[in-house]
This record gives structure tokens, C-alpha cells and sequence, in this order.
């Protein structure tokens, strides 16, 4: 067992002795995994961040599963003196999507939760931030979640330049202009 | 101070800025007392893309995430890949995309000196620099056909092998390139303009720095030796022998300091992987690309870019397209909160100079 292995191994150990609850596992060389109900993600990031020394955030990130009707949020923080990563999951329900306001954790949380709320509707109750980040006085269902048709929201909202109405589908244009018929192979990635 | 202050909006147009962002100042006078920073210029849906795009056509696509340095987006997704597939990369694979990732710092370092000289009024050192930037991205056109984009880092090695010849011309141009860093130095650092632009601003607080999320030259500058290369190596660089540029000061000058000696770094350690660069297989031979699965699960994949730690965190439902991308640029943290905060007591006239330093790049920040 070399040094990482043993510090990975201290870690899993430290995290679930403080979280029986969390289901703690080893994903890979430098990575360990936490999974753990919503309402204790922000204990144990602070653990992690002033008694275990992880007090770097890498990421945070919201993944839509939609067929189980959930979010997934994951934490990333990284720790400089045993440079292995925790992630640390939870499991949201997607009707009524609500998480922890943890931004006085890590400052650029705010801007992580700025992001997630407007591209997922996720709410974070208590959280100050403009409401606007990236898109502007949208009102449509939040864009990132797996639902939200694109090319819906392009046909409804964009109109053709006149014209170019044939622009779409370069393939078939070509073809009706210049007489010639669409070759076998190419016929499946064909619109029509 | 006085009790009205004046609003002026930087942007999103603006010389100093790579791509369009907007930092709304309030002034006192020419002394800024509160900055907001405002994205959403350039906005693409790069990750809504992604979840109807493959895992081949993503490679095309996320190499735009950053326009001043696309390779190390496309190491970092590579990196999350193989972590999901336990997909090894041959030793030639590795020593090419370290060759590619340091060329990359070498012509982003180049377009720095422009950026970081052009926002202080030196306007010479932007013209030399830019051109000698061309010599590197020559190289990248002869290797991967491409300038700019290059779509060349893939999961499991790399694309194709170095052309005949290659070696020698890249020798050449680091030679070349070393004599004019030493101009370089005479124009930027023995400036007296630049010492007195630099020195004392852009003040980044020390003891909160890791904690605020600063990665790359900016924690360097702040005296933190932390690199990703050395910390959780990836590639080659467990075989490559380099040191980190560590100097104290907080300001934009010990920022610029890092960068100088990082870039003679870059060009040691291009010779030394030119030098050991192993024999055999570059890619390791991959599925079909329209049936390519990949197994479930989620993986961050991280690298050193110029500008700091760049991350992808790559999740997989074990179908032909990734479930979620998303990345972490190193200007996630840097233009959002931490700008916000630096630029408080800044005069008006250093604000895109402090971007500059802090490796400012708003099309990673909302893709």
C-alpha cells in the first residue's frame, strides 16, 4: 500500500465514522466518493473544509436524471496537502428542486448557484444573487433541464431570412437545385 | 469619500478584454468603489450541444469553450474519458500531448505579453510578441492541420503521429523564441512603466487565495506552489523535469514574473520531450465512433492551463452521448468573484491591466 492508497484510506474511514449514514466509496487513484442525503451536505463540507484540510473547490455541478424524476448535485474540493479529490453527491427531487444555500462555505459557490438555478430551476433558499447570469429575463422552463426541446424553442422563437429557406438541409437543397439524386449512403442522415 | 458616485459601464466591448464581458463600476472620481461583473454576451449552449453530440463530434466542440488556448479543454475531457473507460494511452500518445499542451502555453504566454503590455499603453511588445506567436502556431497547422482549433488531443492518445521533420523545426523555434524572450524582458520588466503599472496592484489576499478558488500564475504569484502538473500529474509530466514559478508580491507584477519564468519552463521542457519522445503506437485503437459507449459514471478530468486548473466534469449514463459536460475554466472563479473583489480601490485606468493578470476569458465562463 503506498502513501496515497493510506491516505485515501484515512479519509474514507474519517468520513464515514462522522457520517455513518453516508455511503462513502473509493471511485479511483486520487478519488474518493460521499453520498449523502440533502440536508447534511452542508456539514460535511464543512468538515471536510476546516478539520480535514479540503478546502479547495473545484466544482459544482448538476446533472438532470430525469427518468428518476431527480437532480444530482456534486461537489468537488480537493485537499492541497493530500491532493485527492471528494466528491461529495446528493439526490434532489426535480418537481419541487430545493438545496442548501452554501455560498458562505465558498464564495464562487454563488456563482455556481447562480448558474444551476437559471439553467436547472434549482432554488436555494436564502441565497443573495443576481437573478440573472448568463441568460437574460428568461421565462421559458430552465434550458439545461434534459426537457427543454431545442429545436422547439428555435422554431418558435427564430424565424428563416427570406430566401434561405432551403438553407436547413444543404444536402436536399443541392439536390433539388442541381437534379442529381441522393446517393444510397447518404440517404439516412438525410432530414427527409 | 464623496457621497455620489458615477456608474460607468466597462464592456462588453472593450480592447482589453479576450471576448465580450461587462463589469459595471461604480467611481469615485477615478477610484472604483464597487464592481459587478456581468456575462451573458456569449453565450453558445456548448453543454446543451454536447447532450445530443457523441462522444467523438464532442471533441469539436469543446475545444471553442476557450479561443486563446483550445488544447487543454480537449486533454481535460480526454483525461475524463479514460478515467470512465480505464482506457490506457501509450507512452509516444502521452509525450505527444504534453509536446502539444506546452506549445500551447508557449503561444498563450505570447498572446499574455500582448495583452498584459497592450492594456498598459506598450503597444510594440503586442506586435512582436503576436508575431512570434505565429512561429508556434505554424507548428501546431503542419501537426494537426489546424492554427487555432485543433481537435488533435483524443481520448486515448492523439490523433496522428508528428510528420517527417517535425522535431527539428520545433528545436528551431524555441531557439528562435528564447533569443526573443530576452528582448521581451528589456521591453516589459526593465520598463519603467510597466514597474510602476505593475508593481502594488491588483492585490490578491494571500490567505484566502485557495480558499477564493485562484488556480495558475495568480496563487503562483501569491507565493502558493501549486501546480496541477506536479500535483496530480497527468501525461508525461511525472517524466519531466520543471519547476514551478513561485513569487511573492499578491500584484500583477508577481503574476507577470510567474508567466516569464514559466514560459522558459515551457520551452526546457518542450527540448527535453523532443529529446525522450519514446517510439510506437500514438493512439490507442478506439471503437467505432458512432457506436462508441461509454461506461456509467462521473469523472473530473483536470489539467494546467496558462491561465490555471482547467476542469471538465464528464457524466456518463453509459449511452452514445454524454449525459452532462461541464467545465471549470480557471476565469470561473477568477472574473466573477475574485475580479469583483480586486477591482475594489483600483483606479478606473487598470481595470482590463488586472484582468489581463488574472487570465480573464468570458467564453468559458458561460460557454
Amino acid at each position: 500500500m503506498d502513501n496515497a492508497q493510506i491516505k485515501e484510506e484515512k479519509l474514507m474511514i474519517t468520513l464515514q465514522s462522522a457520517f455513518p449514514d453516508a455511503e462513502v466509496a473509493f471511485m479511483r487513484k486520487d478519488e474518493v466518493s460521499l453520498t449523502i442525503d440533502k440536508e447534511k451536505v452542508a456539514s460535511v463540507l464543512l468538515k471536510a473544509k476546516n478539520q480535514l484540510g479540503y478546502n479547495y473547490l473545484s466544482h459544482l455541478t448538476c446533472v438532470d436524471w430525469m427518468e428518476q424524476n431527480e437532480f444530482e448535485l456534486i461537489y468537488i474540493i480537493w485537499s492541497p496537502t493530500d491532493k485527492i479529490s471528494l466528491y461529495v453527491r446528493t439526490r434532489i427531487d426535480r418537481e419541487h428542486p430545493e438545496m442548501e444555500n452554501t455560498d458562505m462555505i465558498w464564495r464562487q459557490l454563488n456563482t455556481y448557484q447562480r448558474e444551476i438555478r437559471e439553467m436547472f430551476g434549482v432554488e436555494f433558499p436564502g441565497f443573495v444573487g443576481d437573478k440573472d447570469f448568463i441568460l437574460e429575463d428568461w421565462e421559458e422552463m430552465p434550458p439545461m433541464r434534459r426537457d427543454f426541446d431545442t429545436l422547439t424553442y428555435v422554431d418558435d422563437t427564430y424565424f428563416e431570412r427570406e430566401g434561405r429557406e432551403d438553407a436547413r438541409d444543404v444536402r436536399e437543397a443541392i439536390t433539388k437545385k442541381s437534379g442529381e439524386e441522393i446517393p444510397d449512403f447518404a440517404k439516412k442522415y438525410s432530414r427527409q | 469619500m464623496r457621497e455620489k458616485t458615477t456608474t460607468l459601464y466597462l464592456g462588453p466591448q472593450h480592447p482589453g478584454i479576450t471576448g465580450n464581458m461587462m463589469v459595471k463600476l461604480q467611481l469615485d472620481g477615478d477610484t472604483i468603489v464597487k464592481a459587478k461583473t456581468e456575462v451573458g454576451y456569449l453565450h453558445r449552449a456548448f453543454e446543451k450541444l454536447i447532450e445530443r453530440r457523441n462522444w467523438m463530434q464532442s471533441t469539436t466542440i469543446l475545444c471553442r469553450f476557450c479561443v486563446p488556448e483550445p488544447d487543454p479543454p480537449e486533454a481535460a475531457f480526454a483525461l475524463a474519458v479514460e478515467k470512465l473507460e480505464g482506457r490506457e494511452v501509450p507512452e509516444r500518445g502521452k509525450y505527444l500531448r504534453t509536446l502539444v499542451l506546452e506549445l500551447a502555453r508557449i503561444q498563450t504566454y505570447m498572446l499574455w505579453y500582448a495583452g498584459q503590455s497592450g492594456s498598459a499603453g506598450l503597444y510594440t511588445i503586442g506586435q512582436w510578441s503576436v508575431g512570434d506567436r505565429n512561429y508556434v502556431l505554424d507548428l501546431f497547422e503542419e501537426l494537426t492541420g489546424g492554427r487555432i482549433y485543433h481537435m488533435y488531443i483524443w481520448p486515448g492518445g492523439v490523433r496522428r503521429d508528428i510528420p517527417e521533420g517535425f522535431e527539428d523545426k520545433v528545436l528551431k523555434t524555441m531557439d528562435y523564441l528564447e533569443k526573443r524572450l530576452d528582448q521581451f524582458d528589456k521591453l516589459v520588466f526593465d520598463n519603467a512603466i510597466f514597474q510602476k503599472r505593475a508593481q502594488g496592484v491588483g492585490i490578491i489576499n494571500p490567505d484566502k487565495a485557495i480558499e477564493w478558488g485562484v488556480v495558475g500564475p495568480p496563487l503562483r504569484g501569491c507565493g502558493i506552489a501549486h501546480d496541477v502538473r506536479k500535483d496530480n500529474p497527468y501525461d508525461a509530466y511525472d517524466q519531466l523535469d520543471f519547476e514551478m514559478g513561485v513569487f511573492e508580491g499578491n500584484d500583477v507584477w508577481s503574476r507577470a514574473r510567474v508567466r516569464q519564468f514559466e514560459i522558459r519552463q515551457s520551452i526546457s521542457m518542450v527540448r527535453q520531450i523532443i529529446d525522450k519522445l519514446p517510439k510506437g503506437e500514438y493512439l490507442n485503437k478506439m471503437p467505432n465512433p458512432m457506436k462508441w459507449t461509454v461506461p456509467a459514471g462521473s469523472a473530473y478530468g483536470k489539467v494546467e492551463s496558462a491561465r490555471g486548473e482547467f476542469g471538465f466534469h464528464v457524466v456518463s449514463d453509459g449511452s452514445i452521448y454524454p449525459r452532462r459536460v461541464h467545465a471549470r475554466g480557471p476565469a470561473y472563479a477568477h472574473a466573477v468573484t475574485l475580479l469583483e473583489d480586486v477591482l475594489v480601490g483600483a483606479n478606473v485606468a487598470d481595470v482590463s491591466f488586472i484582468m489581463n493578470s488574472l487570465g480573464t476569458c468570458p467564453p468559458e465562463i458561460e460557454r
